[in-house]
């Protein structure tokens, strides 16, 4: 290589010197040529003699001399780092070649040379040009990859930008597109899966991806369209997923295509995958997906032609049935069946001395903790050690219901739904007694309870329905809020027209109490989630009208706004016509329901419009009493959350909030991180928590303490817990505060450590709404700690329930058996664009199933015997033999 | 000391309590919370913003999925900005800052002394010492960030009452600060002669993974690690170093071998161990040795201790080279003359990939050197340098540029202004006779 650093220097500022220094330049020039060795002379002497010829009158001489330019040009092996030498010693002669093109008469001569000028322009067309493109229309249309991927690659970022001005001035786009159809191949084929869809995406054709694709490829290609639909604008990424999706179901890979048409939320493209899918293995598998989601789907027999034998297993499965069966095989495998009491949780005995004696503490406060902290513990398990067991002699039914205060016996009578989880046969009967009996709060709460324990299950005979319908027309206002509570509930996202009627009316009665009207909203919500039902709406709405301004500013008010804001959850433009509504309202509550509306909307969209909104109103200086911030400050969290990059980034901009913001912000941050990293404590926001749990700010204490649990949930963290205990003895004497400690105490060690929080499933690609109304409605009770939560409706806590899942991998055979295999756990790695066949897990262990997944795990089988049906394992797997396994010898 | 240890405990514990009483009374002073972590320092902490760091980008190629990352990131950084910058027009907080400042340095008094920390006993408790005296039971005041606290620091404390009042933040060994180039060489690639080869391997061996490494995950490999130049003295492989260093905008830190020898036992290993933590602080960055020899020779039966020592200072770096540590962007580039005298185990692949050998010049190479030598030089119509070029004699690049030089002072000598042949064929055999040891060319053939 001669090291003449004038043509060691990058290509693009090559141009023609201006004519003055012409003569200048050719002493250097001459120069130059001393410096070369010999062979680099010889070939620099011979392409200027092939330069000279191709301009000569002869025909043949000419096509003889572009010839072998051409060969010259493609034999170059280059190093990466310096222009190939024949480009090189071409450079001068750049213009000569594209003057002399313009005048040579048409024909097959001037198209070849056209092609060898193009592939010049690579290096010495002046950026913005775009010669290299101009030329290869006018060439000759021979094989594209013939000039070496970096010439293709130029030519695609050209036939971009190419394109976006053609549009602009709309001109035809024609012989770019056959260009396009020349190069997408020449990438697929060579393992550039990503710039095939690049190029597409940038000329707005992606249509025609699917017929390029094949069976070796259609994975890195779904997998970078999926990767890159997170971070496109609306509608574009609809329009990828929906690539994605036909190129699974090209490929009859319907699990991929029934989680992509899942993220699309569109029932039809369910539907249709489920109706194409006729493996009754697969289907079932795909009946999983379903109830994972928690969405309702009634199967009908058209959509499971082949099975309508099964019709009913399937029906069953997407009933989430088999998820309590599934659960306790899961506990009995790692043997944590035996009950634990909250004293098992606190590990008072760690805390050094004195603590354990907290001898003036508000008992009733104690007791209503240790309920919730035997609830989370042993949800799902169907056995405790304070409310199930049965009564010893002498002493009365339920006595630890006794032991707590009217409100408070709610919550507790309550907990037994939440102990029974999801086993409806065996969890009825328990609640079963207080219903009969005569303190209204027991009742309440065994309403709640049946609500609770139908959580995400539906069943034939509708239990909760039949128990809860009657009680809602009771006289008791805490009777009725326990019916509407429990039917909300019950059938979270079921759409129930019968619910609907029921409740609705509730909502137009002003002679009802705030209290019951905001619950009757945030169940409609909850069960209308995401459906933009205008009734509901309107009924809200009318509500939000006709009360009070002193109502209007109570805390309670919150929920019927969170009500309304449900009903557009995920739905984003959906929401316009309700916000323009809200602007109408009373000055009151206008901002915290536009806020609140938002919020919903775009939870989980990862908006940065929306985001930046949030922001700018947690900027702004507010007089005492408005609250909207703090809903704002929720916001920025729920929309970030979509992506990982976002929650990140979202987690950072929190930080600065912390720093300017004042109190109500500060409060509201904490929870906004646990909602960023729930049930996945990461180490530099369990610090800001740690800093925040020592608040001189009481409140944001208290939330500290509750993000705490959040993002601990269900993970039995260690690190967390030792934090919690510290904070038990050092806030012993504040019974509000000691309160929060043991919420989260409790939340940490949920599920005994089988559960997860995380409304996010299928590799974080699938966001369940279900989950996320309980978790938006806890936070926004969270934002009033001192009314809600430490007030008389602490069991506005059991809406966790909705997001409540085993965070579990569970392998079962073909009769939906329990199969235990080796599989190997590890931390996911994101593979998405890279190159080769990377590991997609990183640091793991080798474990037998069932086995247990921390969010950012991805397991994947250390078998050959079984293929799994499901490309994510997670949750239920159903594994088939492989046909093809060897057994070692 | 454990009676201290519940004394001052509790005394932490009581005041939360303590506090419900006094609610309505001004606001009062509120314990601070715990440290995160006691001990041993926060380590990987490049910097004070390591909170503030960006997350990792994936995949490294060029595509549209990192651009839209990319773009996520800068959407957000901006709104941060936008954020940051009203909040501070609405209400500056710099007065603030200055006034909570003046106040801190006020606590801390002036002057302050210096001492080294001994313990941590709990939150706010500490064991100093100071370079004379006793060691003191005193308070750590709560202003200083006890997560940078660890046993040995070097700490700052009050004049009277010793308390800690600041931490002395970890110093660069100044040993190691004078090994980094902060002016470039003025040599250039283009000043090499030759070696197209050696340089192609040293820029995608050293360069290119710096600057572009999704060339490398595009392949899927990992880039090489480090490089060793070698061969006879005079044939430039400090002269590619230097051409390295010009080019590059990475940090270069350069040691010669010699340098890691220390008078001390256990110097040595600290230096390199420093040298190579500094280079991760600066990343990316090139750590060139020269004459690595006088380090990493065979090992063998140590006679004396300062064989020994030596020996361990290789084991040191050894162990920086492919350790227990992953080294992110630093790169090595080692420079010996013999390299059958090195260490195998320096040179196993995954230490150093790459063994890149400068041969003497040949014809063509030999033609270069003269040409950049000569080529500022005013010479004679006579000469004619081909001669020279095409002598059987072994030249290197160094012995090239002496000739090119006691030519020139030959003419000096005589007071002409232009070099002429017979000075050149003067220069040549005063040159071969000293390369020669003292046998005059051409006497014994």
């Amino acid at each position: 290589m001669a090291p003449d650093p004038q043509q060691n220097g990058t290509v693009e500022k090559s141009t023609q010197p201006p004519p003055t220094k012409e003569p200048k330049k050719l002493k250097k020039e001459e120069k130059k040529d001393e410096d070369l060795s010999e062979e680099d002379l010889a070939l620099k002497q011979q392409l200027e003699l092939y330069v000279e010829r191709a301009q000569d009158s002869d025909p043949g001489v000419q096509k003889l001399a572009l010839e072998s330019m051409r060969q010259e040009i493609r034999t170059a092996t280059s190093s990466m780092t310096s222009v190939p030498k024949p480009l090189k010693f071409l450079r001068p002669h750049y213009g000569t070649l594209k003057k002399f093109y313009e005048t040579m008469a048409e024909g097959d001569l001037k198209r070849y040379l056209a092609d060898i000028i193009s592939v010049l322009a690579l290096t010495m067309s002046e950026e913005g040009e775009r010669e290299s493109l101009k030329f290869r229309l006018l060439g000759s249309v021979e094989d594209i990859g013939s000039w070496g991927h970096e010439y293709v690659r130029n030519l695609a970022g050209e036939i971009g930008v190419e394109f976006q001005t053609r549009q602009i001035e709309d001109k035809p786009v024609d012989d770019l597109m056959e260009l396009v159809k020349q190069i997408v191949p020449f990438h697929v084929k060579h393992n550039a899966e990503p710039e095939a869809v690049d190029l597409l995406t940038e000329v707005e054709t992606l249509d025609l991806l699917p017929d390029h694709i094949e069976k070796a490829n259609y994975k890195r290609t779904c997998a970078y369209l999926t990767g890159m639909a997170s971070y496109m604008s609306e509608v574009d990424d609809m329009q990828v997923l929906d690539i994605a999706y036909k190129i699974y179901m090209k490929f009859e890979k319907y699990p991929d295509a029934l989680r992509v048409a899942l993220r699309m939320d569109k029932l039809l493209l369910v539907e249709q995958t489920l109706v194409s899918c006729k493996d009754a293995l697969e289907l079932q598998q795909l009946c999983f997906i379903l109830a994972r989601q928690g969405v309702t789907f009634e199967l009908e027999d058209h959509m499971i032609i082949g099975n309508e034998d099964k019709k009913e297993l399937l029906q069953d499965i997407i009933n989430n049935s088999k998820l309590s069966e599934g659960y306790l095989t899961l506990a009995r495998d790692l043997d944590v069946m035996e009950a634990k009491t909250p004293e098992d949780i606190y590990k008072a005995h760690l805390i050094d001395g004195r603590a354990s004696a907290g001898a003036n503490v508000d008992s009733a406060r104690q007791n209503l903790a240790a309920t919730f902290v035997n609830a989370f513990v042993n949800a799902g398990f169907g056995q405790d050690k304070l409310m199930t067991p049965p009564p010893v002699e002498g002493s009365d039914a339920g006595s630890w219901l006794f032991k707590n205060k009217e409100h408070g016996k709610a919550s507790a009578a309550a907990s037994l739904g939440l102990i029974t989880l999801w086993n409806v046969d065996d969890g009825l009967p328990h609640l079963d007694k207080f219903l009969y009996s005569t303190d209204v709060h027991v009742v309440a709460g065994a309403l709640m309870g049946v609500g609770m324990l139908n959580c995400g299950i539906r069943n034939e005979c509708d239990p909760a329905y039949a128990v809860l319908y009657e009680y809602v027309g009771k006289e008791d206002p805490a009777i009725r809020i326990g019916a509407v509570i429990g039917l909300g509930l019950a059938y979270a996202g079921a759409d129930k027209e019968e619910v609907y009627a029921l409740l609705s009316p509730l909502l137009a009665d002003s002679k009802n109490g705030l209290d019951l009207i905001a619950f009757a909203a945030l169940s409609l919500g909850m069960i209308y989630v995401g459906s933009c039902h205008d009734g509901i709406a309107q009924a809200i709405i009318f509500a939000l009208m006709e009360r009070s301004e002193a109502e209007l500013g109570a805390p309670l008010a919150r929920f019927l706004c969170l009500g309304l804001g449900l009903l557009y959850l995920g739905k984003q433009d959906a929401v316009y016509a309700s916000l323009e509504v809200a602007k109408t309202l009373s000055d009151k509550i206008s901002k915290y329901l536009q806020v609140t509306l938002e919020l919903c909307a775009y939870a989980g969209s990862g908006n940065v419009l929306l985001v930046q909104k949030f922001l700018a109103q947690c900027g702004e200086h507010t007089e005492k009493g408005e609250n909207y911030q703090s809903s704002a400050v929720l916001g920025i969290a729920l929309v970030a959350m979509a992506e990982e990059l976002g929650s990140d980034m979202a987690i950072r901009s929190l930080e600065h909030l912390l720093q300017y913001g004042e109190q109500n912000i500060r409060r509201a941050v904490p929870l906004a991180l646990g909602m960023l990293s729930i049930s996945n404590p990461k180490i530099n926001v369990m610090d800001t928590l740690s800093r925040l749990s020592h608040d001189s700010d009481v409140e944001v204490a208290m939330t500290a303490i509750v993000g705490f649990g959040l993002i601990g949930a269900g993970t039995n963290n260690a690190r967390i817990a030792g934090m919690l205990r510290n904070l038990s003895s050092y806030y012993y004497k504040d019974p509000s505060l000691l309160f929060c400690v043991r919420i989260a105490q409790g939340l940490v060690h949920m599920g005994k450590g089988l559960m997860t929080l995380n409304p996010y499933h299928s590799d974080r690609f699938l966001l369940s709404s279900v989950a996320l109304t309980g978790l938006i409605t806890v936070l926004h009770g969270c934002l009033d700690m001192k009314a809600i939560i430490l007030g008389k409706y602490h069991y506005v806590l059991y809406f966790l329930t909705l997001a409540i899942q085993p965070r579990m991998l569970m392998t079962v055979d073909e009769n939906l058996r329990p199969l235990p295999v080796p599989v190997r756990v590890g931390q996911a790695v994101d593979v998405v664009g890279q190159a080769g066949r990377p590991k997609s897990i990183t640091g793991f262990q080798t474990h037998t199933t069932p086995v247990l997944l921390a969010t950012g795990d991805r397991a994947e089988l250390a078998t050959e015997k079984y293929i799994p049906l499901s490309p994510i394992l997670e949750g239920f797997v159903i594994l088939k033999e492989n046909p093809d396994y060897q057994q070692e010898p | 000391m454990g009676q201290a240890h519940s004394a001052g405990g509790s005394k932490g514990q009581q005041q939360p309590g303590d506090r419900k009483h006094d609610d309505k009374k001004e606001k009062k002073y509120e314990p601070a919370a715990p440290p995160t972590r006691v001990g041993r320092k926060q380590r990987k902490q490049k910097g004070p913003e390591a909170a503030a760091r960006l997350p990792v980008v994936t995949p490294a190629t060029k595509c549209k999925l990192r651009l839209l990352k990319l773009e996520r990131i800068k959407d957000y950084l901006l709104m941060e900005e936008e954020f940051v910058t009203n909040q501070e027009r609405l209400k500056p907080q710099e007065d603030k800052n200055e006034e909570d400042r003046s106040k801190v340095d006020n606590l801390r008094g002036s002057p302050m002394s210096v001492g080294s920390l001994e313990e941590i006993i709990d939150e706010n408790h500490a064991i100093v010492s100071s370079s004379v005296g006793p060691e003191y039971y005193v308070n750590i005041l709560s202003f200083v960030d006890k997560d940078q606290l660890e046993p040995g620091c070097a700490i700052l404390m009050h004049n009277k009452v010793l308390s800690v009042v600041g931490l002395l933040q970890d110093e660069v060994d100044p040993m190691v600060s004078v090994m980094k180039v902060e002016k470039a060489p003025l040599e250039s690639y283009a000043d090499i002669g030759g070696l197209d080869a050696q340089i192609q391997e040293i820029k995608e061996a050293v360069e290119l993974p710096l600057t572009h490494p999704e060339l490398y995950e595009d392949i899927g490999i990992k880039p090489p690690k480090g490089v060793i130049l070698y061969g006879e003295p005079g044939t430039g492989k400090t002269l590619l170093a230097k051409a390295v260093a010009n080019s590059t905008s990475a940090t270069f830190l350069r040691v010669v071998g010699s340098e890691l020898i220390q008078k001390y036992l256990g110097d040595g290993p600290k230096l390199v161990r420093e040298l190579f933590r500094v280079a991760d602080d600066l990343s990316p960055s090139i750590v060139f040795i020269d004459e690595i020899d006088a380090v990493g020779t065979k090992r063998y039966d140590a006679h004396s201790g300062g064989e020994r020592e030596i020996q361990r200072t290789m084991l040191e770096l050894l162990n920086q080279l492919d350790g227990f540590d992953a080294r992110g962007d630093v790169k090595v580039i080692l420079a010996t003359n013999r390299i059958e005298s090195l260490d195998p185990a320096l040179l196993r692949p995954g230490r150093i990939d790459r063994k890149i050998e400068f041969p003497l010049p040949d014809i063509k190479t030999r033609r270069r050197i003269f040409q950049i030598h000569t080529s500022r030089m005013t010479l004679a119509e006579d000469v004619n340098l081909e001669e020279f070029v095409m002598t059987k004699d072994e030249f290197s690049g160094a012995d090239i540029k002496a000739i090119c030089t006691e030519s020139g002072l030959l003419a000096l000598r005589e007071r002409r202004m232009k070099v002429t042949q017979t000075d050149f064929k003067k220069a040549k055999e005063k040159v071969m006779f000293k390369k020669k040891e003292g046998v005059p060319e051409g006497l014994y053939m």
